[in-house]
């Protein structure tokens, strides 16, 4: 699957830099919408078909919150390491860490301090989210299910939800959605207050 | 984001009605994982495309591309990681649970 996945992402962004952007541009959104509405209407079918699956979370309880307190931790930590590689500030890298994959909104918030972090916010979360599409798959065959969600961040909830349901099972399905929620509510105060520091 | 996240609530959530109840024809029933798996492609086919036919991403991509991929990686590592440090400790009583049914 993850060749698949790799073909199907590199093949789009292919046809998207070649064709013309007024053919399909404005339809785009709408397609992902719905496409998104329809996969997370079979992820919902098949977690119901698993009956026990709700006991599973109950008996982990608050426990669940550990996943995205890792991440937060896991990302904010690995940018500002990679940041002092490249010689950036700890605080514009860390904030870019902050963005969890959620590039629009960081880019966002980071137009206020600089256009070059905000770019940077910007490219760096589109390339998280490639690499989470594409790695969730391998992540989950060898190291493990809920191991999977990390790459995701905040898209857990939303377009990373499918690829995670489709490598591993409703369990942990339910946990990245719950995961992606906590996070996207995380993103605007990790941002604004990563770039404050 | 809350109208999205009560949408795609409401949608799992209808799903998962259907899967408990079993409304769902047996076809689709059967076909389940293979339809998932096709609609999967699409969708990050189109979403491929959205990306390349935003010019933000291909010029940003060749300006700050390097920074990008290492700054991406290393988060993606670290939070792997750390989600794994604490898996043990979130998991035990299923897998206590799952002992159980086993003996």
């Amino acid at each position: 699957m993850t060749r698949k996945i790799i073909l199907a992402v590199a093949i789009g962004i292919g046809v998207g830099y070649f064709i013309p952007s007024g053919y399909i541009l404005p339809y785009t959104d709408i397609i992902i919408d719905i496409g998104l509405c329809f996969l997370l209407f079979f992820v919902g079918m098949d977690i119901g078909k698993n009956k026990e699956v709700l006991n599973k979370i109950r008996r982990i309880g608050f426990r669940i919150l550990l996943i995205p307190i890792m991440i937060i931790i896991g990302s904010i930590g690995g940018s500002i390491f990679a940041g002092y590689l490249l010689g950036l500030p700890l605080n514009e890298s860390g904030a870019v860490g902050a963005g969890l994959g959620w590039y629009s909104l960081s880019a966002m918030i980071l137009a206020n301090y600089s256009a070059k972090l905000s770019a940077l916010a910007f490219i760096s979360n589109v390339t998280r989210e490639i690499i989470a599409l594409t790695t969730i798959p391998f992540i989950a065959k060898y190291i493990g299910d809920l191991e999977s969600v990390a790459p995701a961040g905040a898209t857990s909830m939303d377009t990373s939800l499918p690829v995670i349901s489709n490598a591993t099972n409703p369990q942990t399905t339910i946990i990245a959605f719950i995961n992606g929620v906590i996070l996207s509510i995380a993103v605007p105060f990790l941002v604004s207050f990563m770039i404050k520091i | 984001m809350g109208i999205r996240l009560l949408l795609y609530l409401a949608i799992l959530i209808l799903g998962a009605l259907v899967g408990y109840k079993q409304l769902g024809s047996s076809k689709v029933d059967c076909n389940l994982s293979k339809i998932q798996s096709i609609s999967l492609l699409f969708l990050l086919f189109v979403m491929g495309v959205k990306m390349g036919l935003d010019d933000r991403v291909i010029s940003s991509f060749l300006e700050l591309g390097f920074q990008a991929i290492i700054i991406s990686a290393f988060s993606i590592f670290f939070s792997v990681l750390l989600v794994k440090s604490v898996k043990g400790y979130i998991t035990k009583d299923s897998k206590k649970g799952r002992q159980k049914n086993d003996s």
